[in-house]
């Protein structure tokens, strides 16, 4: 009787245990396309609220939600989206390790890959487009949002 | 009351259980009456044959062992402390050693499944651009170099 308890302790303790990390391969996310301008009454949209702490890093005083989409990322699967100014930018779900992501942000039009690791409440915040007339947009990628 | 009634009490004591006026009166009425002093000399003979036979009972009895076999009807709930409390309650004691090394069993587990590897915070690759990463408090905020045709 005493080993039939044991064994099922046993049992109930590894099950209880929590499955690996790469074993879950999709994250949800928010991706915002954002305009940022130097130029202009500064003015936020309200949308943008829970952005404007880190938002305030940056020199524009203007900031405007363009586009904004919710959706699952697959893990080495790519979404596309397309900016305003006609150029693609990628977003990849690279790595997942418990409550952190790694998600690789591609320009193709710049040639660049920017990989970035973040936690549960942390957004990044990417510059897709260079800045022109003094107004540049901005990527931006919440998981768990 | 006769002196036979008052002496009748005293008739079945033993020695040592009268004091000294009540054995002398016991003597004095003995000697001059016939009846109680036959009534005394039958309770003595009585008193010495059960005592006799008590001891010829007791000493055929072997107490060698008496200690050993009392000890063996009482067996092991006897030992006192925690041992004792171990040995009369071994599922209870093997149960309340067993969970918390079953959970530190799963914890360990989890923690290393979950906080094996580091991952890198930031990398960055790019051919002819060069980036700033801001990190702030809520994430990095990536900014591309100023594009040299505008």
């Amino acid at each position: 009787m005493i080993r039939c308890s044991l064994a099922a302790l046993l049992a109930a303790a590894l099950l209880a245990a929590p499955p690996p990390a790469e074993a879950q391969a999709t994250v949800p996310v928010r991706i915002r396309v954002i305009k940022g301008s130097r130029q202009g009454p500064p003015s936020f949209d309200p949308r943008l609220e829970n952005q404007k702490r880190q938002l305030s890093a940056l020199a524009y005083v203007r900031w405007e939600l363009v586009d904004e989409r919710s959706l699952e990322l697959a893990q080495g699967k790519t979404q596309f989206f397309t900016l305003p100014g006609g150029d693609d930018v990628g977003v990849t779900l690279q790595e997942r390790h418990g409550n952190a992501v790694t998600i690789e942000v591609a320009l193709a039009a710049r040639n660049t890959q920017s990989r970035l690791t973040v936690e549960k409440g942390q957004r990044i915040v990417h510059q897709v487009s260079p800045e022109k007339g003094g107004s540049a947009v901005f990527l931006t990628v919440l998981a768990w949002p | 009351m006769s002196d036979c009634t008052k002496i009748a009490p005293l008739l079945g004591a033993r020695d040592h259980e009268l004091t000294a006026a009540e054995a002398a009166a016991l003597a004095a009425h003995l000697a001059s009456c016939d009846r109680c002093r036959a009534i005394a000399a039958d309770l003595a003979a009585t008193e010495g044959m059960v005592r006799e036979g008590l001891m010829a009972r007791a000493n055929a009895r072997d107490f060698s062992t008496f200690a050993d076999e009392v000890m063996a009807k009482v067996g092991r709930a006897e030992r006192p402390g925690l041992f004792g409390w171990i040995g009369r309650h071994r599922a209870a004691t093997a149960l309340g050693t067993l969970i918390p090394v079953l959970a530190a069993v799963a914890l360990l587990m989890y923690v290393r499944i979950e906080g094996g590897r580091e991952p890198a915070l930031f990398e960055l690759s790019s051919e002819g651009e060069a980036t700033t990463v801001l990190q702030t408090a809520d994430g990095p905020v990536v900014l591309l170099a100023e594009d040299n045709g505008s």
